[in-house]
Order: structure tokens, then sequence, then C-alpha cells
């Protein structure tokens, strides 16, 4: 319907306070970009659109002050591929957040991510699900709630765990380890706080430290120190954005649960016997008769590049017989994004755009039988991508899962 | 001349989580304990509708609602989200009332606010859904309304809001006279997260007013329960509903005709 | 307590049925409610009056009348031609104060909770909204609603004992037709047009019918995936013999087979149908949360763990290419025999 009065054309200018809030946002980070381009050129958008993402104009912007509010500020899946390689060190990921922040407050955001934040609000997690059944997963089980006296860690599950059919496989199959190991621990249920890492990531920095400083005073209430979740995205707030807001480091331990379970195997606790065959492998290659599943593995960004996180898993999958483990060309710090970072699980991605297609082909590419994760994102997107190009000799499962067909019987 | 301000109220409910609540079946009374809260949804949709109008024309927002205290906090996230003030119609005497008691009390309010020119009400509440207050508070107001609205416009020259309607089929674009009631169409918009800029402000006491039956001079036989035609004289959960995960079985002639039977005996 | 303009000492045993009209077609709920409404009649031994504005109405009278009313009133006049709230509630108003019948019923549609919320409270009597089941209390000739809340988790039994009418807008669906068996003639009496242009404030400025997609109010919806590879006419055949709308997951709607603003889930159109009919659909997330509020879901895909059958009541694993030609087939034949049995 057109509008009664049309609203004022309005002018673009660079605003010095604008200018003063980046530099306070993002920690002035951006000053020390000397504008190589090294960025634009390494960013994997350019390997899916004709022009790519000019990562080095947005560092231009924070360095002078200058917001334009375009969409393009919500391609980047804060990925740290840029960051890897920026011979400056600026925290780029920090800069397109804060860029984020100021959207958010000029009110150019994304269509779908006011909503997002209001799931995050109303119900605790970024799904839209209902609070009350954040624990349906666990039903037929019985998990404790976590208790100090009796629990060596808090397993936190996280939103996407809980409520994803596909996710919530991978916490069933790490609760079976943790069981089979002899861990105690416990969980929160349904009154288990959203991380807030969802909000973070596209840019609503003010609403996150809230939801940090609840979610903070949620562990401290119940005597939480020793933290294990099960998505890098939840660990990466917890121990690297937690402590500067919340004051104090989030617990005497927080880990990855491919870290924790590489202790486990270090200590003894964890034996991981059964040779990997997968029996429940539907679309295995027909013919096999050789026991080797050839396992190459999908660095996530926020457990590898984030956190320098890339021997854990692989040394849970090596303790596996039976399992060779190749690496695709891209692997380590130069693992492919699989798309789902920086906001991006809830915006829509052009076909033809998807990091996780180019990724798919490239783990097929390598030989191997099994594309093995470890973050529920990329379990999504690489199932999502593996399904679009039809694609049934390679299959996706998390750590947690081939852990958990490998455990004694 | 300059512009008159524009002022429009939002009538606001908040309510508990619909798939949370339950029925005790000894008393057949609702379980309210520990039930978490929400803004009715259909609400939000309506105070972006008038925010919108705010961002375009200026003028205020101001937010009515009629409920116990513990309202208050949730009503400040309209302030949040750029509403002016709020007004609560709170006193026991307004409890329990249907819809006839509650058009009149919010009526009362919208009265004692002065100037208004539309009055926004979402579609329904999440939990009576009975779509009845916003023709009903038109009539107590004896103005003019436009319901399950997608999008609204006001003309100051002339005096009219204006609303696009969807119709079987097509879409209508309708005019009223100032000052009139707007219903708003569930999820017709987006609504915007709160400002973290203006929270603070939004916490302040003053920020919102709270009235009483005394103070608006309702008329107490038209109030609460007093006012009440209609009565409740029973109460059940509804049977929840699980799939049940059936799978049909035989060849696709036999499937189809099982489909078939499903589809046209039972709907 | 107010009481309303008039009290059960005074009213008509009668039952009113507004019949909503558009373009000149009654509104299926109208012939639900006759229906309904013929029947709580008979067994108080009432009359069944129904309620006709618009202009040249003269076939919806006779239809009325062949759906089992007793009597119409009738409002004929150019400037009833469309609904606008002014007139009809001014004339609905009139003609109810004039005949005090003891239980009005309308149709819980657009215009029809439009229309009786503005009425309820001129009347100062009680209304029982979007009501799921009705029944008339023999000895004292009180209508008990039956209502849901909460998003159909409570359900609740609402009557008013003292007010009049006891007005109730009523669900689409919620009654069946009766086959118009009755005689297409009876009392028809015109109620006086008291109206003038002037006080008609609403004004249209616009009015577009045309193919407008609106997913999220489809009773029925056959939705298809990736697994129908993009015979989405297929699916059009089904919908259309059943009434339904056609929707699909986002890898269609991707490649093109249908348009955007067919897609249902997460970043689509969330719907609440009676009946999805999920084809060719693996059951992501971000799918399901579209259709999870159907009351029956029915999914067939080939693939036998896939994860729709978790969220569906009757599940077919079979290849939809060959299931959907056999139902429609089966439909059909069921529509043809069911015609000839008449």
């Amino acid at each position: 319907m057109a509008p009664v009065q049309q609203p004022e054309e309005e002018l673009f200018v660079i605003d010095d306070e604008l200018w003063e809030r980046l530099v306070d946002l993002t920690g002035g980070t951006a000053t020390v970009c000397y504008q190589c381009g090294t960025c634009t050129a390494i960013c994997p958008w350019g390997e899916v659109r004709q022009e790519p993402l000019s990562v080095r104009k947005f560092m231009r912007r924070a360095q002078i002050g200058l917001q334009d509010g375009g969409p393009s500020l919500w391609f980047c899946t804060t990925c740290a591929q840029c960051e890897v390689y920026c011979p400056r060190g600026v925290n780029i990921c920090d800069v397109f957040r804060s860029l984020r922040t100021i959207a958010w407050e000029q009110r150019t955001v994304e269509k779908g991510l006011p909503s997002l934040l209001w799931s995050v609000f109303w119900n605790g997690n970024p799904w839209t699900q209902p609070p009350s059944q954040r624990s349906s997963w666990a039903k037929n089980l019985d998990i404790p709630v976590f208790d100090p006296a009796q629990h060596e860690i808090l397993l936190y599950v996280g939103c996407t765990s809980s409520y994803d059919k596909r996710a919530q496989k991978i916490t069933l199959s790490l609760v079976q380890v943790l069981q089979a190991a002899n861990v105690r621990f416990g969980y929160l249920g349904d009154e288990e706080p959203c991380c807030g890492e969802s909000v973070l990531s596209v840019g609503h920095k003010p609403y996150f430290n809230e939801i940090a400083k609840n979610t903070m005073q949620v562990f401290r209430e119940k005597g939480i120190t020793n933290v294990v979740t099960i998505s890098p995205h939840c660990y990466d707030v917890f121990k690297n954005h937690y402590p500067a807001i919340t004051g104090q480091e989030i617990t005497s331990s927080c880990k990855h649960y491919t870290q924790y379970l590489a202790q486990l195997l270090e200590e003894g606790r964890l034996e991981l016997g059964t040779p990997f065959n997968s029996l429940t492998d539907r679309s295995a290659v027909s013919g096999t008769a050789d026991k080797h599943r050839k396992i190459t593995f999908q660095d996530p960004c926020y457990l590898g590049r984030h956190n320098d996180e890339y021997q854990a898993p692989r040394l849970v999958l090596k303790a596996i017989p039976g399992v060779e483990l190749i690496e695709m060309e891209n692997h380590g710090q130069d693992s492919l994004c699989c798309g789902g970072g920086g906001g991006r699980m809830w915006l829509e991605t052009a076909p033809g755009e998807r990091f996780s297609d180019i990724r798919v082909e490239e783990a097929a590419k390598s030989g191997a039988n099994i594309l093995a994760t470890a973050c529920p994102f990329c379990v999504v997107c690489l199932e999502d991508s593996l399904k679009g190009l039809g694609m049934h000799d390679l299959k996706v499962m998390e750590v947690a899962e081939i852990a958990a067909s490998a455990l004694l019987l | 001349m300059s512009m008159p301000e524009l002022h429009n109220v939002v009538c606001v409910k908040v309510v508990p989580k619909p798939e949370e609540i339950r029925v005790d079946k000894e008393t057949n009374l609702l379980l309210r304990e520990g039930v978490r809260s929400e803004i009715n949804p259909p609400d939000m949709n309506a105070m972006e509708m008038a925010l919108f109008l705010k961002d375009r024309y200026g003028g205020r927002v101001s937010i009515l609602s009629m409920g116990p205290p513990s309202f208050g906090p949730f009503l400040r996230i309209a302030l949040s989200m750029g509403a002016d003030h709020v007004y609560l119609l709170s006193d026991r005497n307004f409890a329990g009332a249907d819809t006839l008691a509650t058009t009149y009390t919010l009526a009362e309010g919208v009265r004692k606010i002065g100037g208004v020119d539309l009055v926004f009400c979402g579609e329904e509440s999440s939990d009576g859904a009975t779509g009845q207050v916003p023709s009903g508070l038109a009539e107590w107001l004896e103005i003019d309304q436009l319901t399950l609205l997608t999008e609204v416009d006001v003309d100051f020259d002339r005096r009219v809001g204006r609303g696009r309607r969807e119709i079987k089929g097509g879409y209508e674009i309708l005019e009223v006279p100032l000052p009139c009631v707007v219903s708003v169409k569930t999820a017709a918009n987006e609504p915007r997260f709160m400002d973290y800029r203006i929270k603070p402000w939004a916490y302040e006491d003053e920020r919102v007013t709270v009235w009483t039956a005394d103070d608006l001079e309702a008329d107490r036989s038209r109030i609460g329960l007093a006012g009440s035609p209609t009565v409740v004289t029973g109460l059940a959960e509804a049977p929840t509903r699980q799939r049940r995960r059936e799978f049909l079985e035989g060849s696709p002639e036999q499937i189809a005709q099982q489909l078939a039977s499903l589809l046209l005996d039972d709907v | 307590m107010v009481a309303s303009h008039y009290n059960p000492s005074e009213e008509q045993k009668a039952i009113w049925i507004y019949l909503e009209q558009e373009s000149g077609v009654l509104e299926n709920v109208s012939l639900e409610l006759l229906a309904k409404g013929r029947q709580m009649a008979d067994q108080m031994e009432w009359r069944l009056i129904g309620l006709i504005l618009g202009n040249k109405t003269g076939d919806l009278v006779e239809q009325a009348f062949t759906h089992g009313a007793d009597e119409i009133r009738v409002a004929d006049h150019p400037l009833l031609e469309n609904y606008t709230i002014d007139a009809y509630a001014r004339l609905v108003y009139q003609a109810i104060l004039v005949a005090k019948p003891s239980v009005f019923l309308l149709g819980a549609t657009p215009n029809g909770r439009d229309l009786a919320g503005r009425l309820a409270v001129r009347l100062r009597t009680g209304l029982n909204a979007d009501c799921t089941g009705l029944r008339l209390e023999p000895e004292s000739g009180v209508l008990v609603s039956e209502v849901s809340g909460f998003g159909g988790g409570v359900l609740a039994l609402i009557e008013m004992r003292s007010h009049r009418p006891q007005m109730a807008t009523v669900r689409p669906g919620v009654f069946e037709v009766s086959p118009p068996n009755y005689d297409p003639t009876g009392e028809t009496i015109h109620i006086p047009i008291d109206l003038t242009e002037d006080m008609i404030h609403t004004r249209v400025v616009e009015k577009v019918s045309g193919e407008q997609v609106d997913l999220s109010r489809a009773a029925l919806l056959v939705a298809g995936g990736r697994g129908v590879e993009g015979n989405f006419k297929l699916l059009g055949n089904l919908a259309n013999l059943l009434d339904g709308e056609v929707g699909a997951t986002r890898p269609p709607v991707d490649e093109g087979h249908i348009q955007r603003e067919r897609q249902i889930g997460q970043t689509g159109v969330v719907c609440s149908p009676k009946v999805a009919i999920c084809c060719g659909i693996s059951g992501a997330f971000h799918f399901v949360v579209g259709v999870e509020k159907a009351e029956t879901v029915i999914a067939i895909n080939t693939d036998p763990a896939a994860p729709i059958f978790e969220f569906a009541d009757y599940n077919v694993v079979g290849d939809v290419h060959e299931i959907v030609p056999a139902l429609i087939e089966a439909i059909r034949e069921r529509k043809n025999s069911s015609e000839t049995n008449l």
C-alpha cells in the first residue's frame, strides 16, 4: 500500500560519533589494518559468488566510522579464515559484529533477525521452541540434574542439540559415551539457560551481555565449575566472551566435548574398542570388505580457528580401531566453513552459494566414506548439501556418534 | 501550520505460555503456578504497527493494559521498543472479566488517556482467543473500526485511518474517520527488538501509571466478574496431540484407499 | 450486572443464524450453522430463522430455505451490496431488538467476528467466540458453548443465564452441511432499511480480487519436497480435489519449481491446516516448524528412516509418484460413486 507521505531521503554522512563508538566496540582493532585486501581474497564468499565479499571495505568502514546498512554485512559467517592470514592480526570477526551492533541501533538488520532475538528472549532458544520442552530429548533417560556434590562435570547441551531432531542424536550418542566411561555428570534440564551465541553472532552485543550475566548467575548459583559443551559455539562464548563481561573465568575448566573425550581416553577411563565399520551405516559403500573406514574430519570454525583445537577430535577418531583418517586438501586452519556461523543458520543462503556444497564435494574427492565433524551446525549444513547434491556415497557423522558406535559392547 | 501530534494507544495483554497451561482435574481450575508468561504475540504485531507510524509521523504511543501489577515488567518491554508510556488498569474488581467487561474497562482507560487517534489491538489473545476485543472496544468508544489489517496508515489532512485487509483471493484498502480502532492481523509484520539504549529509561518508575476502578470512575456493575454475562461452567485439558506415527501397509492402491478414507471420511 | 436489552422471559423461542454472503454466495459456515440450527430447533421445538443482508438476495433466500430455515429476515438494498460494519451492525441490531430471539449464531469468519464483537456490546450481551461445539439445554433453553483456549490445550464450556440473545460465533468446519432437502419456500420478512449513505463511514478505497497465495489460512496442505522432483502439477491435482493448497520445502523453491510464497517452514510460512500431506519431504527441523500445528499429518517418503515419520500421524514408505496418482484415483472414484448415490 503506497504510504500517504513519502519518507525523506537520508544523506550519506561520515559520523565522528559513530567512529568513536566503533573504536570503542572493537577495541580499536581495525586501526592497524593497512587495507592489503588479503582478507577479501581468502574469504570463502569469493568461491561462491562472482563478486567476493569485500572484507577490506568493511574494515575501512570501521576505520572511518561508516555504516551503510546494506545486506552484505550479514554475509560474514565469522569463520575467521581471514583472521588466519591477516598480516596485522585484526580481529575481523569482531569488526563485523560491531558493525552489526550499529545496524541494530539503526534498525537496518536483515529480516528474520529480530524474531531470532525475540525467540531467545521469550523461549530461551533461537528455534522458537517451547522452553518447557528443552529436555524432551532426555525423557526416556535418567539423566540427573546437576549436583556439585556428586557430579564431575555439567553437560551443557545447548539449544540446537536440545531441540533440533538431527542434533539430538549427537546428544544421545555423547550421553552413551559418557556413561560408558562412568563419568559422573548432570545437566540442567529445562532450566538450562541459553549461552547467547546466536545473539552475539548477529551482533546484538548489549543483549548478549545481559544473557552472559544471567547465565553466569545461574552457573554460580548451581555451583557449576566444570562445563563440557556439545557445540563449539557455546564453548567459544563461555571461554572467550563471558570472562570480560562477567568479570571472572566462566568455570575452572570449560571444554568442548571432543577435548573431554580426548582427556578420558588419555586417563584410560574411556575405551573405544569396537572396530569401526558402522553396521548402522545405511549408505555404506557396497562391496567393501575392508574394515578400514576412511574418515575425513571437518574442522569446525569455532573449535579450530577460533580456539586452536585441531588435535582433540583427531585423537578421539584415531583411537578407534579400523579408522583411517584422511585429510581434505583444506583442513586444519584452512578448513572451509560450513556456512552456518555468524547467524546464517537463521538466514536464507541462495542455492549455488552454499559453502557446504563445496565442502562435501571436497570430502568426496578425498576418498573418505565418512565426513566427520564436531559441531551441530556443520552436521546440519553438510547433510543438507549431501541431500541437495544427491551424494549417497558419503555420510556425515559427529565424533560423538562415531565414538558411540565404537564403545565396547 | 504544524501537524497535530499523532497519539496512538496499543492494547496489550500479558498471557501465560499456552503450552504450559494445565487444568487441575479435581478443582477444574487453571493451574497457573510456575507457568511462564509472555506478551500476547499478536499484540507484538500491533505494537510494531503503532511504532512504525511513530517512525513515520512522530507523535506518541501509549500502552494500555488491564491486569495485575505483575504485568508491569512485561509492559516496560514495550517502552524499550519505543513506546512512550504505560497505563496499567489494575484493580481486584477488574478480575474475572469476560470480553464485555474487558472492553468496557479498556474503553474507560482510552477515554481517560484522552486525545487518541488510533487504538491498536492484536487480532486475538493466545489464551482466550475470542478476537472480540477490537470491535467491542470500538462500540463502547462509539468510534469506527478496521479489523485484521496487514498495513496501516494515517491521513492527517483528511483525518482518516487507512488499512489494508486481506480478503479471499485478494485484498481491500479501507478508510474510516479518526479516531478509530484497528486490529492487526497476527504475524503481519516483524516486531522490532528492544533498543538497549532506552532500556534504563524504560525501567524508571514514572513510566508506568496505574489506574484503579476509582481512578477510572468505572461503573462497578460493568467491570470484572460482576459485569460479565458469560460464565465458565466446565474446564478440561484437551487431549494432548501425540503424533500417531502409524505406518500404512500394502500396495500403492491399498494405501491410496486407506488415505482416501482418512481424508474424505474423517476430515 | 447490567442487563441486556431484553431478558429470557421476553425472548422469542427461536434460533437466529446470520447468513453471511460474499458476492452473492452464501458462506459455507452459514450452511453449516443452518444444519446445526435445524437440529437444535427440532430438539427444542423452536423456530429456525436466517438473517440475510445484501443486494439482490433472492436466490440466497431460497437456498436458505432448502437448508432448513423456517423463516428468513432479509434486508435487501444497494447500500448493503458490500459488507460494512456501520450498515450491517445497525440493521442487525434493529432486527434483533424487534424480534428478541433467544439464540443468535454467526460464523467466526473475519467479517463475522468483526460484526459479532460490535453487536454483542451494543446488545449488552455475552458472546461465546469461535465455538467448537454447541448444545441447547432442553429445560432451560440455555445455550452451552464449547470453546478452546490456550492454543487448543484447554476446553471450556461457557453459557449465559440471564442475558439475551445468547450469541456465539462458530468455527467454520466444525459442523457439517446437510443436503438441501427442505422446501425452497417459507416466510420471508423484510427488515426496514433504516439507513442513509452518510451513516456508512467505512470507505472502500480499492478492492482487488485475484490470486493471492496465503498458505497460513489453508485448511488442507499438500506439501512437496525434493522427492517430488519438481512435479508440483501432480500435487496440484491432488490439492484441487481436496480443496487444498500446494506448499513446498526450500529445495524445490530454490530450484525454481514453485514460487517462494509457497515455501513452508522457519524461513517461509507457518501453517496450521487440518490436514498436511507431506510428499517426498525428509522432515528437516526448519520445515517441520511450519506444519507442526496441523491437526493431522500424512507423510510419504521412500526412506523408512526419514525424520518426517516421527512428526506424522500416518506414514507411507513409498514413492510419491506411485502413491499420489493412486490416491487421486481413489478419491475420484469415491467422489463419483457418492454423487451417483444421491
